[in-house]
């Protein structure tokens, strides 16, 4: 069976390798559509490029529910900008900043953009330090673990959680709502409409932060964020605060969380890369970059194309979802030499798309390379080895892995790890 | 409405008149200057947005904050008249300004 006779958003052998699907369609054309949907998928390095840049043509409306679900209406003609606009509140999703468009979009995400900048994270810095100390020391004296829900998850909340200033006895009932939700894009429930519950949730925890930020402002970045105005001077009301506050919580968490199992994954797979990090730690950074470009946690976005236009070179009409398979354009062989090899410290490789790229950029990539920097750092530091455990998960070159059901992250749902002290550490 | 000017690396000067809201970062890119990366998106984070000011136009812009300088700094053709441009807000009193964008780091 052709690969392209398969359905990206629910197949599951797509779901376990996708960039054998991607590099499928790449062949064909890097701007492809499958016969299966009315659906484009973007494939290439400089085709991704060119759609993420423009918003002029392309409206991020669909950044939500993916391009599984149908638009709410018919698109006439070849532009359908105020059609777009008349139903846009009919998207699932539409409340989300990720779907924002325009002048609404630049002004919200204004006020986030500088809660994450080098002198925010340095002052986190500590906090996250102390955090992966005692993370990783309590894993390797167990000589075992599951990273993604005994490490990754709870750290990466509770980093989020102390940089923003929510209050500790809040923190645990947030891990559990957030560990219970289904994951975002879930291939399972594509008809489904999306569910909005866990932001509610962390919706009336927030509205208390927020108010209490205005009356009593401190040095968190939700007093930032409570107190932040738009360009023109004008200040959001509660509810535009709440929802940008919530928004910055939850989003990032599992993509950071997976992106940590994706980098394990490497590390353990490949123990000659691994003993080269341990003795040169100044190179976790380089290995973060270089993980992303091969498996980011968000595999594809999505935008639908307000007018009739062109990407490279092919005709696109007006009402056209499109696929932004950022994965792909990750290994696209026009741009990267021997794109699936992992290879530290290629040329320019800040570039990749893992977290896209134009006015939609993922706005807490500084925090999560921060953050992974920083527990990587730990787990080499502490550990003379780190393997997947052939219990579990099998044996090299046959290993049994778990993606997690999802057509937007790309992530394990576990990876049980086993681990040895290093020989100078005290524990 | 300011209007601006931008030279590119190949030396190309193209003005244009920049929507009122936003940073002059977004107004490049969204006029359609690919080389300026822009890479964070705008968060002062990844210095990939590093344009030189006229000097004629760089008292009149607002004082780099202490996170621009530190990134700044850290560039190979840092100079006086460096900015990111992901930290200049669009003003009507940016008409005429004109900024080249810095070569490759």
């Amino acid at each position: 069976m052709n690969l392209e006779e398969r359905d990206y958003f629910t197949d599951r052998v797509v779901l376990k390798d996708p960039y054998d699907y991607f590099a499928e369609l790449y062949a064909k054309d890097p701007v492809y559509q499958p016969k299966l949907r009315d659906v484009m998928f973007v494939t290439g390095f400089e085709e991704a490029n060119e759609v993420l840049r423009n918003t002029e043509d392309f409206s991020s409306v669909i950044a939500v529910t993916g391009a599984a679900v149908p638009l709410p209406f018919k698109p006439v003609g070849d532009d359908i900008s105020a059609q777009l606009e008349q139903h846009r509140h009919e998207v699932s999703g539409s409340d989300i900043l990720v779907t924002y468009d325009g002048q609404r979009h630049t002004a919200t995400r204004s006020l986030m953009t500088s809660l994450f900048v080098p002198s925010r994270l340095k002052a986190n810095q500590a906090y996250m330090e102390e955090l992966a100390d005692k993370t990783v020391r309590e894993v390797v004296a167990r000589g075992k673990c599951e990273l993604i829900q005994d490490v990754a998850v709870p750290y990466v909340t509770l980093v989020i959680a102390d940089l923003l200033g929510v209050p500790a006895d809040d923190r645990e009932s947030f891990k559990e709502v957030i560990a219970a939700g289904p994951p975002a894009g879930n291939i399972d429930a594509e008809e489904r409409p999306h569910s909005n519950s866990i932001l509610e949730h962390l919706a009336r925890y927030f509205v208390g932060y927020v108010q209490d930020r205005r009356a009593n402002p401190r040095a968190d970045v939700l007093t930032l964020l409570a107190t932040s105005t738009f360009p023109d001077g004008t200040t959001p009301d509660l509810q535009t605060i709440v929802g940008v506050a919530v928004f910055l919580f939850a989003a990032g968490q599992d993509t950071s969380a997976k992106l940590l199992g994706n980098c394990l994954r490497f590390m353990t797979e490949d123990k000659d890369l691994q003993q080269q990090l341990r003795q040169d730690r100044s190179q976790i950074p380089n290995f973060i970059e270089e993980a992303l470009r091969l498996q980011g946690s968000t595999k594809v976005t999505f935008r639908v194309a307000r007018k009739k236009t062109r990407v490279g070179g092919r005709d696109i009409s007006a009402g056209q979802r499109l696929v932004i398979a950022l994965s792909a354009a990750n290994r696209d062989p026009r741009r990267w030499e021997e794109p699936t090899e992992f290879k530290l410290g290629r040329k320019k490789i800040q570039e990749h798309l893992a977290f896209g790229r134009g006015a939609h950029t993922c706005i807490g990539a500084p925090l999560a390379r921060a953050e992974i920097r920083v527990l990587l750092d730990q787990l080499l530091k502490q550990t003379s080895d780190i393997s997947l455990s052939v219990e579990k998960h099998g044996p090299p070159g046959n290993r049994r892995l778990d993606y997690e059901a999802s057509f937007i992250i790309r992530g394990l749902e576990n990876l049980y790890l086993e681990l040895k002290p290093s020989t100078g550490t005290a524990s | 409405m300011p209007r601006l000017s931008v030279i590119t690396r190949a030396g190309e000067e193209h003005s244009f008149e920049a929507n009122g809201h936003g940073t002059l970062m977004e107004a490049i890119r969204d006029n359609g200057f690919d080389e300026l990366l822009a890479i964070c998106g705008g968060c002062c984070s990844c210095a990939t947005c590093h344009v030189h000011v006229d000097p004629a136009f760089v008292a009149k812009l607002p004082a780099r904050s202490d996170d621009e300088v530190t990134l700044l700094e850290g560039l190979d053709h840092f100079k006086e008249n460096s900015r990111l441009s992901c930290q200049i807000r669009i003003a009507d009193a940016l008409d005429g300004l004109k900024v080249r964008i810095a070569p490759e780091q």
